[in-house]
Order: C-alpha cells, then structure tokens, then sequence
C-alpha cells in the first residue's frame, strides 16, 4: 500500500524503511513517524514521550493524533489478520511475493501458505 | 489535547461493545477477557507465547492474541477448538480483544490517560450470528456465507455481526472506510496516504503481521 500510494502520488517511497526501520522512506516526517510507531509498539515510556514530542514538534498535534489512530489501528487489524488465519487469494501472489522478499517477511509464522 | 469526535467517539462505543452481552458471551465473562487482554497488551516483561497462563481457553487466546499474535498457528487455533472452545466463541473473543486493544493503543500513543474498562452490561447473551455460516478457504474461522467472496480480513468477523460492525466502526475512524481505500490520495488533511501507508506498514513489520 506504501508503494501504491506513492507511487500514485508522485513520488515513490523506499519501502527498505518497513523493514529495517532506518531512514525516513522518502516521505515527508517519515523518520518521526517510524520512531513514533515504534515506540508505541514498544513497552519503554520514556522513548515514546520522546519520539512523540519529536513528532509534534516537526508536524504539529493533530498530526501526532491521526497518527497514533493509524497505529491503533493496526495493532487492531494485525490481530485480526493472526487471529482468524487470514490468507491473501491466489490473484496477485507473484507480486506480492516479490514485495514479500524485498521485506524479508516469508519466515513469519504469520506468512501461511 | 483535541481529539476529533467520530475518533473519540468509535473508542468510546468500542468499549461500551466490550461491556455489553455478546453473542455467545455475557458482558462479565468479555470484561474479563478484555481486562487480560489490556494486561498482556501493556505488559513490560510478559509470559512467553507457549504460555497459557489462566487454564481457561478463552482468557488463553486472548492473553496470546493481546501479546503474541504473530505467533499464532491453524493448529494452536484447532487445538483450542478440539479443547473445547466453540469456534465462534473464538471468534469473539478476537472481537473483544481487538475492540479493547485499539482505544488503549490510541490513548497510550497520544499521550492520553488509559480508558478504563466499563462495568459489564448485565443481561444473557444474544446469540446474534450471521444467518448461515460457511467454511472459509481465506480464513480458519467459519464465516458468513457465501466464504471467500471479499478479503479475509473483511470475512474475518463475519460470522458475528456485531463484532463485525464494531471493527469496521473502529477502522473508519482511525484509519479509513473501504470505499476510502480503493483511493490513493484520500486523507483527511494531516497524514497523506504515503504517511499512513508507513506507519500501517512499520507496525505490522514490528508486530510480524505477513499479512
């Protein structure tokens, strides 16, 4: 959806950044946004009241907000996805096997084949 | 802080949905799994994933799929099924840990204070379930029938419509509707598409979400 989206609106992302979490994808605020998403997965407070302020310091609060309902949301629909053993429809498997090797993603016991 | 109102207002109707009877489930015994839930999901050193912590299948699946829901295997869902749990009380369960989980997430990430769980709704189940259930190949859990004529994650609740309607209430205020979806360059004047697209992607790579 990263690449789609993009793509569709000019400018392409690198999508290396879903994997590893370094850099800032090409997007704008990226670098706040993956260290904001990141320490609300996380369990340590201290990092998230920083990369929270670092967030609303370079794209304001209304910003951080949305983007916290957008982590919200799939720490909602990853457990969706994991707890009802939701699979992709054969369509579209060469390409998404493609992005799945570009993020290193095959070996998760979530990948079921 | 501001929070805008359909947000603020999905979270809070997601957890009066929490408290209230369900299906197959009285509102105490969903508190219940919601508050492990909650637990597992802000835990700071919580039990490994082969743990079942409570010796109560349906307190088990919720702590696993609170915490550790990238772990989770067709054969631990069917060997919770042959333990005894009733598919579609699985079912609910997932529906009632993920309507807990997304209003602690949100206020966790934003700084707010945690809400907290409302007093069960007393009353008996409600046996709302989908007309006529079928066998999914895009799911291991039975959904509504026809299977496998959308998405699995849009089948994923099917079976159980309010647990249905719930998420996908959740879903539009945090995110966006489907028909929002199928548009690239749709948001809502804060993060672009590319922007949500990061975060949706970073936290499922993080959560080791293949889907």
């Amino acid at each position: 959806m990263l690449s789609w989206s993009s793509t569709e609106s000019g400018s392409p992302a690198d999508i290396s950044v879903i994997a590893d979490g370094e850099g800032d994808a090409g997007v704008p605020h990226g670098a706040e946004l993956v260290a904001f998403t990141e320490a609300v997965a996380g369990v340590d407070d201290a990092v998230l009241v920083v990369a929270r302020a670092a967030l609303v310091a370079c794209a304001g609060e209304t910003f951080m907000i949305d983007a916290a309902a957008v982590v919200a949301n799939f720490e909602m629909m990853t457990r969706v996805a994991d707890g009802t053993g939701a699979r992709f429809a054969e369509a579209g498997a060469a390409q998404r096997a493609a992005m799945a090797d570009k993020l290193h993603i095959n070996d998760f016991t979530s990948a079921r084949k | 802080m501001i929070v805008r109102d359909d947000l603020a207002e999905a979270h809070r109707l997601s957890l009066a949905h929490v408290a209230a009877p369900g299906a197959r489930l009285t509102g105490a015994r969903r508190v219940q799994i919601a508050e492990v839930a909650r637990d597992a999901y802000l835990a700071v050193d919580p039990s490994p994933p082969w743990v079942r912590p409570f010796g109560d299948p349906m307190l088990d699946v919720a702590y696993r799929l609170a915490r550790h829901a990238g772990t989770i295997t067709q054969q631990w869902y069917e060997q919770t099924i042959s333990d005894g749990l009733h598919p579609l009380e699985f079912v609910e369960v997932v529906g009632v840990v993920i309507s807990t989980i997304a209003p602690i997430a949100f206020a966790r990430g934003a700084g707010l204070p945690l809400p907290t769980l409302p007093s069960p709704v007393a009353g008996e189940s409600t046996g709302r379930e989908a007309a006529e259930l079928a066998p999914a190949t895009l799911n291991w859990v039975p959904v509504a029938a026809p299977a496998d004529q959308v998405a699995s994650v849009v089948q994923a609740l099917s079976s159980l419509p309010d647990e249905w309607g719930n998420l996908w209430r959740l879903a539009g205020a945090q995110y966006m509707s489907d028909r929002q979806m199928d548009d690239p360059l749709w948001n809502r004047g804060t993060l672009s598409r590319p922007q949500m697209e990061l975060v949706a992607g970073r936290l499922s790579r993080i959560r080791e979400c293949f889907f």
